[in-house]
């Protein structure tokens, strides 16, 4: 048996002399398959891995993160007077300005905000919270909190409006199942809790790569043709068990191969930021990475529970900023963190915080403007909704500041409506 | 009686086109969840029609009507209530801390008990001797669609389940009351909070768009008015309760029509309506036949769910002993569900699943995990159900059926202090055969459809000249990574 690589390139090659007699192709044979056909083709990779391409981080904290403890307006009466157990002092926080402090263990965070490369924003919300998990979540992710139904998310239809070619590494999630943000009508992400499983698990590798292949054999064969009708469903999961193959072989291959000096945490949140790292460093046409954190639902007892959060979450980000700068991809890559929602003020009778409403939002990046550190004011401690901090500016606003200063795309086909962009990000 | 469209006359078989073991497959893998060679052979035998009847004949009631013991198993959840009553009176004399706290494990058993529910019903699934009752059921789960989310009550879930299990191929008009009355539903769609103070459109607008009329044949005053009409039907736990003093008792007009119409009337109006049976028709069409129905077609198996007031028997019978049912086009054309995929690979190949709740992870990962669909439309299936990750899941959840090692993608299925426990078919292997003869028994078995010439020329590879056990088994598990193995 010849071996696979080049089973799948003489595939390719044969596919594409083939493509007018229609022949099944993988859905991005035109793009990514030549690079990782052949990694030493360095022009093709260039132009097609998007090296010099905009990439988007997401980092999801799930569960509701405690806005006021991880921007903490420790010299506010309020603030103290609420949280008498779980609140901050201000000798510990570390102080942005004389009202508010970033929570004591985000100090990697406070360097990447000194040296300019952190954007708080303040009281981001949306009208009418919801503070059920689920549906909040979901309007974060679908960015269309009027609608109680939509099928896809914002990332997903920025890849619909801008990927053509349904690469499947326009976007790539860490976690067990793709966010629903991810989700398009036309392209999905692609999406695995660790490398090393997004693959096939069966012994008999080379006889099943050869039954996912439209072979060059069978395009000859009249019968294999016939069956593999352009459009046909058998044609389209052929496709896709080929896009399988050749991505798993790719990604597999830069994890595992991956150097780097930066200390990741050892945990599933440093694990993932380290494999979007590899990722990046392989140059995979990749424009949206997501990564979750998850555990803020801090009912009960949250001091230690969000003390230790903030610092995986601080640390992880510290880790891959660092590695970013090693590589010299920085320039290239803008990170984006948000939770469903904040919690509640006053602190519960189980020392812990039920769920709130709005909460800051950072972005992260060598492309953050100057003067962009702080934006927008602190909600109001003492005049609330239900108990909950009022947002001041409305999460598409954010969001549509990325797709328009970041990743260069029109948001009002995405968003529905033509949200205001902020000064964060320079051109 | 309007006149039967030509391509729902009885498919009759004839000396050219018979009904042989891939229409019979095709019946089996569409009405149920696939067929072992016996279960084929017996459909063959019986031809379309009988089989259909069949297939249908089982008795309309809940599981636990069938057999007082076959409910989900709770017995390993601590702290879970078996009653809201039950859940009241823990919560009684407490202080507000530890109401609080006793709220928080209850939600997280409750979390719990909605995936023991879930997994009770995958493996009825498999097991049911009434296996068209449980692809009923599940049709309509995604129809009549709750979801579970929002820490929604496992036992309302559940009882919603033997509601759709009750009606599954009885009256279209009384199910659509009865799970107008359903407390699960009512929570799901807010009716809940839906008072003659303040009227929530939520299930009004739903009840027309998704479960009965299709978008466009209603007008938003018609939602409003509906509403109106819905107003102070609501549930106390685990029972319905009509709010009196929060019922809009005044005058509405409806699709036309005026009085003092109250939710059963607005349904009794609904059915009259001509877009409705087509609708529910189409629906039927969408899920067991095609995903682009004809809409001369469905108009006409609309009229037959009319004709006869409703009755479902009539129009499924008609439906799956169809011309049009058994047209080459339709078969081997549909992307199997997670399920489906599931549920099929553990019934044609005799597998003994020790624990069910082991396949939860590879369900959800493949995107359907029954009783949490993603929202009100239910799972948009089709080739939403494909790409490279889920594509990955599929073929290593197939593998680990099939008696193989280990994880899907992410999260191990079983857990580390089981790693090597390996499930065993119970279908025997035999290899005293031809290879070629052996190849063709299993293709037949699995994909039951032809494939091309060079995929089995692969696995006569695979197989080698001298097939033994190993062998044979490691072709089964080919063809389960198989492309041709994703459609039904």
């Amino acid at each position: 048996m010849a071996s696979n690589s080049h089973t799948r390139r003489a595939f390719i090659h044969r596919g594409l002399t083939l493509v007018s007699a229609a022949v099944t192709v993988p859905s991005f044979i035109d793009s990514t398959v030549w690079a990782m056909a052949d990694p030493m083709d360095s022009k093709r990779l260039q132009q097609e891995s998007g090296a010099d391409g905009k990439i988007l981080v997401v980092v999801q904290l799930s569960g509701g993160n405690d806005g006021l403890n991880t921007v903490v307006p420790f010299a506010d009466d309020t603030y103290r007077r609420l949280r008498p157990a779980i609140g901050k002092k201000a000798e510990e926080v570390l102080k942005l300005n004389n009202y508010l402090g970033l929570h004591p263990n985000l100090a990697p965070m406070k360097s990447l905000y000194d040296d300019g490369m952190m954007s708080i924003i303040q009281g981001v919300g949306y009208p009418n919270p919801n503070r059920s998990h689920f549906r909040s979540m979901d309007i974060w992710h679908s960015g269309i909190p009027e609608k109680e139904m939509v099928a896809s998310g914002w990332l997903g239809r920025y890849f619909d409006n801008t990927c053509v070619g349904q690469d499947p590494h326009a976007g790539v999630s860490i976690g067990e199942t793709a966010p629903l943000s991810m989700r398009g009508e036309k392209i999905s992400p692609l999406s695995f809790e660790r490398p090393e499983n997004y693959r096939y698990n069966g012994q008999d590798a080379e006889h099943y790569k050869q039954l996912n292949t439209a072979a060059p054999a069978a395009s000859l064969d009249p019968k294999a043709a016939k069956i593999l009708t352009p459009g046909s469903q058998l044609e389209f999961l052929t496709r896709t068990a080929m896009d399988a193959q050749v991505s798993s072989d790719k990604i597999l291959d830069l994890v595992k191969n991956y150097n780097t000096t930066s200390e990741y945490p050892r945990n599933e949140f440093g694990n993932g930021l380290k494999t979007i790292a590899a990722m990046i460093r392989g140059s995979l046409p990749t424009r949206v990475y997501y990564v979750s954190l998850g555990g803020f639902d801090t009912h009960a007892n949250q001091m230690g529970r969000h003390d230790r959060l903030m610092k995986e979450l601080a640390d992880g980000v510290g880790a891959f900023w660092k590695d970013m700068k090693e590589q010299k991809n920085e320039q290239r890559v803008m990170m984006m963190c948000f939770s469903e929602f904040g919690r509640r003020v006053q602190q519960n009778a189980s020392q812990g915080t039920d769920h709130g409403a709005a909460a800051p939002m950072f972005l992260l990046g060598p492309a953050i403007a100057k003067k962009a550190g702080l934006i927008g004011n602190h909600p109001s401690l003492t005049q609330l909704d239900q108990g909950d901090l009022m947002f001041n500016i409305d999460f598409r606003n954010v969001y549509a500041t990325v797709l328009q200063d970041w990743l260069g795309t029109p948001s009002k086909p995405i968003l529905g409506q033509q949200f205001k962009t902020m000064p964060i990000i320079t051109a | 009686m309007a006149k039967l469209h030509a391509q729902l006359e009885p498919f009759v078989p004839s000396s050219t086109n018979a009904f042989d073991k891939v229409k019979a497959a095709h019946l089996l893998n569409r009405a149920a969840w696939g067929g072992t060679t016996d279960e084929i052979r017996k459909v063959v035998e019986m031809g379309p029609r009988r089989a259909v009847d069949w297939l249908l004949d089982f008795p309309d009631g809940a599981a636990d009507e069938m057999s007082q013991t076959d409910m989900p198993d709770l017995s390993q959840i601590e702290g879970y209530p078996r009653s809201f009553n039950e859940r009241r009176s823990l919560l009684q004399g407490k202080t507000a801390e530890e109401r609080m706290l006793l709220q928080q494990q209850m939600n997280q058993a409750n979390q719990q008990a909605v995936r023991a529910v879930s997994t009770w019903w995958v493996r009825r699934m498999t097991k049911s001797p009434y296996p068209m009752h449980e692809k009923l059921t599940f049709f309509w789960h995604g129809h009549f669609t709750t979801s579970a989310r929002d820490e929604r009550s496992a036992f309302a879930m559940w009882r919603q389940n033997e509601l759709l299990r009750t009606h599954a191929a009885g009256n279209f008009g009384k199910f659509v009351k009865a799970i107008s009355h359903d407390p699960a539903m009512l929570d799901y769609l807010n009716n809940q909070q839906n008072r003659k103070a303040q009227p929530n459109e939520n299930y009004a607008r739903e009840l027309m768009e998704l479960f009965t009329l299709g978008i466009g044949n209603y007008g938003e005053n018609d939602v409003k008015e509906a509403a109106r009409a819905f107003t102070g039907w609501a549930h106390d736990g685990e029972d319905f309760i009509y709010r009196k003093y929060d019922h809009d008792e005044d005058e509405k007009t409806f699709l036309g029509r005026r009085g003092n119409f109250d939710g059963n009337d607005v349904i009794d109006i609904i059915l009259q309506q001509k877009a409705c049976a087509p609708y529910i028709a189409s629906r039927f069409w969408r899920f067991f036949v095609n995903e682009e129905p004809d809409a001369a077609i469905v108009q006409s198996l609309g009229d037959v769910l009319r004709e006869n007031d409703y009755e479902l028997r009539p129009m499924l019978r008609t439906l799956f002993a169809s011309k049009a049912f058994y047209d080459a086009k339709n078969i081997g054309s549909q992307i199997k569900s997670p399920v489906q995929l599931v549920v099929s690979t553990v019934r044609t190949l005799e597998i003994t699943v020790p624990e069910f709740a082991r396949l939860n992870g590879a369900l959800q990962q493949m995107g359907q995990v029954p009783l949490m669909p993603p929202n009100v439309k239910g799972w948009p299936g089709g080739r939403q159900w494909i790409n490279t990750s889920t594509l990955f899941v599929r073929y290593n959840t197939s593998l680990w059926l099939a008696g193989g090692e280990m994880v899907t993608s992410g999260r191990p299925l079983i857990d580390r202090r089981n790693q090597r426990q390996k499930l065993q078919s119970g279908v025997a292997v035999k290899t005293d055969a031809e290879p070629a003869a052996l190849v063709d028994e299993w293709v037949d078995r699995l994909i039951q459809r032809p494939i091309a010439e060079d995929k089995r020329g692969i696995l006569l590879n695979a197989v080698g000249s001298k097939p033994d056990e190993q062998s044979v088994r490691g072709m089964i598990k080919l063809i389960l990574s198989m492309p041709e193995y994703q459609l039904c």
